[in-house]
């Protein structure tokens, strides 16, 4: 995408007019989806997104271009212009003019894929889209199966003006099932979406039949539900999905771009208890595979397991590059970005709570009356304030120890570092799941991740 | 190659291959200053720009788009479109005949100010946030602006494009009163420069998160609810996916078949109008170049209308409303553009929980079903005694909300999100809260 000189001078324009620090982040980035609703193709897109992003840091200030043009003089240019928009253009350092002996980090492919997705004609992704829909099939409350692939198949070249040079290619697919039951004037949908970094071997792994079918039993359960109820009590969060709870009440609130600001409700507690010795929270970016993983972050840093809390105690943050200028803290391989039209952040990769110990049975038996949110929806939150909310997919009562009729439209609500202290028990059971997160630069896939885990108090939004 | 020397390859390579193709050219340019510490420490500036095309072959529509803008990359997303098409179901996909729309400006000068005027703004803002001893963080104070240009060409005659933009205060503050901590998030729009004004947008960021500052629990129960312009904003953008022509044709809309019937309160009547002359989401045409006008989706509570673009219109039989959405990256969807809630007789506040802001929608509001569940704040009302509430949830169904909205307020208030969306306040007789 870019040779060394051209890179060299545009890193070397950036410094001469003072800048400490500068880097290029270029991408081509080729994308495909497939969308069916009941055995017809609505949708086939196939796109390639092509850019690149020039951040200059003065001190931890941060001077951010992206554009479409890559070649050397509009590069050049921007770098001007980027000096110009600082008020530096009149500075000349002598240091930022010298040359740059970029040191080329070896990739290992640790995420590759088996099966590339050339490998295949496009017809091979429909044929498995049929059998979704065919596993989907399973009732006649069933009114309507959607499902669509994505394939992303993303080139990175990352270089900085201390001579670092990464390349590195992220290999992404996905499958999402959503189906639509009806029976009685009443429609209920359910949904299932298995994703990992790669190819078309997504499909051996994860039987596409069984994928639809999932979908469409969430959606039957949902159509037999009552209204959840309303107001406080013990929950049983169920584990892979589940762990978009913590993702929200917790993982936002350990990036170091809110931490570093002070505006996270858990800035400058390292070392500190923050939740109950039963937990322990970690983030890795190195899962083999994981659809959260990636050989490199968009900083060109390795990436690595960070251990959040363990135990209960605050270990470490998600530290990208301005982060450890604004705080000290070392850096953790977290800085991330949607694609080159975002300076990268610290954000999260793949995140669990690690295996408990209590036996998953064990959760319910103490609870008289209690809500089991076996699947989980999204969720959101503030991370100043800690309040974060997520909604219950699948959920089901709990009543004298045991798993009771199904319930819907339930919507858990609570303080994040409140929530986290009544972490009560945590099972082994530990699986992750794919998701997609939203915050300051963009839109990432992430895994969430958790076992079945016991917490004695939570708001739960029902019918009142 | 530029965008317009891309555009003409593509149509001119298109009709070589005998195929019917629509090709939409975007470029943008973006400028954010965000002021940390008085210091604008975030500077963000962009140019991006790509072109995406949908090509009919038999009947078949097929997709691809590109930012890259080498015959390379262009011969690649014809070959992939047309792929993609040959693998598409429905046979009865058309490109609309098209005409010379002519091309726009919707900004003009606008947005023209000195670069340090527009950091003033940011910092500005900052400044005037932290000015109250409560304020504990500022997160973000951003001065965003973005300038757009569209240009739309086909082999079937449509030609034309238009230039918009916008200039934004975005905010985000943390403020504290003894142990309770409370956050906002606001983001004013205009369509010029000028129009900001930080001292008024900080002055209201405080109030409405200052308000919250103490909040007590709520109990359970079944309360009247005051929804504030911006919830009921929140709420009507949930709607509009039920309002979308495509919904309805691919099965997906709780108003299929209920045209001409009862599908609200009679206090109920939305607009979608992209003609306003100072509407912050007004277009000249949609994104097929079909002339833009304005269309009432639901009259006095009875369903008039759904949002069409020309596939859509014809699929289900009714006339096209003009609202085509599709960027370069995307496939045609529909969109609104200016959608506003008419205005009402007003509100008294006398008992009940005022609802001031909903978090969670993506994942707590089902726009197919209707079922809501959704993280809430607000302010408990008991005749002239008012405390600020926290840490519940309000639940309910849309479209049964809809139909027993009491009252509606008499002022209304536009909030920008993926269109422009103006409302008053409703109160609804009854709302269960879930909370202590």
């Amino acid at each position: 995408m870019i040779d060394t000189k051209t890179a060299e001078s545009v890193l070397a324009t950036a410094r001469s007019h003072g800048a400490d620090f500068a880097e290029l982040y270029l991408e081509r980035w080729h994308r495909r989806t497939l969308r069916i609703i009941d055995r017809e193709v609505k949708e086939a897109t196939s796109g390639i997104q092509y850019g690149a992003g020039l951040r200059l840091l003065y001190g931890t200030d941060v001077v951010y271009a992206y554009t479409n043009d890559l070649d050397r003089e509009s590069l050049v240019e921007l770098a001007d212009t980027l000096a110009r928009l600082k008020g530096r253009a009149g500075s000349v350092n002598a240091r930022g003019g010298g040359g740059l002996d970029f040191r080329r980090h070896q990739v290992k492919g640790l995420h590759q894929p088996a099966d590339p997705f050339d490998t295949k004609p496009k017809r091979y992704r429909l044929e498995r889209l049929l059998e979704l829909d065919g596993g989907a099939r399973v009732g006649p409350e069933v009114k309507q199966v959607e499902s669509s692939y994505l394939e992303w198949e993303q080139d990175v070249v990352i270089a900085n003006s201390e001579g670092l040079w990464v390349e590195d290619r992220r290999v992404r697919s996905r499958m999402n099932a959503m189906v639509i039951a009806s029976a009685d004037g009443d429609t209920q949908t359910g949904s299932h979406g298995p994703g990992l970094s790669k190819g078309l071997e997504l499909f051996d792994i994860f039987s596409p039949a069984e994928v639809g079918r999932t979908a469409a039993e969430m959606a039957m359960t949902n159509l037999k539900g009552s209204r959840a109820p309303a107001g406080t009590m013990p929950v049983v969060i169920g584990n892979a999905f589940g762990g978009v709870i913590f993702h929200e009440a917790l993982g936002h609130l350990l990036e170091t771009t809110s931490v570093a600001k002070k505006a996270s409700a858990l800035s400058d507690l390292l070392g500190e208890q923050v939740a109950s010795p039963t937990v322990t929270y970690i983030d890795d970016g190195t899962t083999p595979h994981g659809w959260g993983s990636s050989e490199f972050d968009d900083e060109g840093l390795p990436t690595e397991r960070t251990v959040l809390i363990e135990r209960g105690l605050l270990k470490s943050y998600m530290v990208d590059r301005v982060g450890a200028l604004m705080t000290g803290y070392r850096p953790t391989g977290s800085g991330r970005r949607q694609d080159y039209t975002f300076a990268p952040t610290s954000r999260m990769r793949n995140t669990f709570i690690a295996p408990g110990e209590t036996p998953k049975e064990e959760l319910f038996s103490g609870i008289e009356l209690g809500l089991y949110a076996k699947t989980m929806g999204g969720g959101q939150v503030y991370p100043g304030s800690g309040e974060y909310n997520f909604a219950v997919r699948e959920g089901y009562m709990i009543r004298n120890g045991e798993v009771a009729e199904p319930v819907r439209g339930a919507m858990l609500v609570g303080k994040g570092p409140d929530s986290i202290q009544r972490i009560q028990a945590v099972s082994p059971d530990l699986e992750t799941a794919p998701g997609m997160c939203g915050s300051l630069s963009g839109s990432l896939p992430v895994e969430v991740g958790q076992p079945h885990l016991l917490i004695d108090e939570i708001v739960v939004g029902g019918e009142a | 190659m530029t965008f317009n020397e891309a555009k003409a390859y593509l149509l001119a390579r298109a009709r070589a291959m005998s195929l019917e193709v629509e090709v939409l050219a975007t470029e943008s340019r973006e400028l954010t200053l965000n002021s940390f510490g008085g210091n604008l420490s975030e500077i963000t500036r962009a140019s991006q720009g790509g072109v995406g095309i949908r090509v009919v072959v038999g009947g078949r529509f097929g997709y691809a788009y590109s930012e890259e803008k080498t015959e390379e990359a262009l011969d690649w997303i014809l070959h992939e479109a047309r792929e993609n098409a040959e693998l598409s179901s429905a046979d009865d996909g058309f490109l609309p005949e098209g005409s010379s729309v002519g091309h726009r400006d919707l900004i003009s000068e606008g947005l023209s100010a000195p670069l340090a005027e527009k950091g003033e703004r940011a910092i500005e803002l900052e400044q005037a946030l932290r000015e109250d001893e409560r304020t504990k963080q500022v997160w973000i104070t951003h001065y965003t602006e973005r300038e757009v240009l569209e240009e739309l060409a086909s082999t079937n005659g449509a030609e034309g494009g238009y230039r918009n933009g916008f200039a934004g205060l975005i905010s985000s503050l943390v403020m504290q009163e003894g142990e309770s901590i409370k956050q906002g998030v606001d983001i004013s729009v205009e369509k010029e420069f000028h129009a900001l004004d930080p001292m008024t947008t900080a002055q209201k960021m405080i109030e409405t998160t200052a308000r919250h500052l103490g909040a007590r629990p709520l109990k359970t129960g079944l309360y009247r609810a005051y929804l504030e312009p911006r919830v009921v904003a929140q709420l009507l953008g949930v709607l509009t996916r039920a309002l979308s022509g495509k919904a309805l044709i691919e099965g997906k809309s709780r108003f299929a078949d209920r045209l001409g019937e009862e599908v609200a309160s009679d206090r109920i009547t939305l607009v979608d109008d992209p003609t306003l002359s100072d509407g912050l989401a007004s277009r000249p045409f949609d994104s097929e170049g079909t002339p833009a006008r304005a269309v009432t989706l639901i009259e006095r509570g009875v369903l008039r209308s759904f949002l069409h673009n020309s596939y859509t219109a014809r699929k289900a039989g009714h006339e096209n409303t003009g609202h085509a959405s599709r960027s370069y990256r995307s496939t045609l969807g529909v969109g609104f553009s200016n959608l506003s809630l008419q205005t009402g007789e007003g509100v008294d506040l006398v008992e009940g929980v005022l609802v001031t802001d909903l978090l969670g929608l993506h994942a707590g509001a089902n726009p197919i079903t209707g079922d809501l569940s959704l993280q809430a704040f607000g302010i408990k009302i008991e005749g002239d005694e008012r405390y600020p509430v926290e840490n519940f949830a309000i639940s309910g169904n849309l479209f049964e909300l809809l139909k027993r909205v009491s009252a509606v307020g008499d002022e209304s208030e536009w909030h920008f999100t993926a269109g422009a969306i103006g409302a008053p306040m409703l109160e609804i007789e009854s709302l269960s809260f879930a909370g202590a």
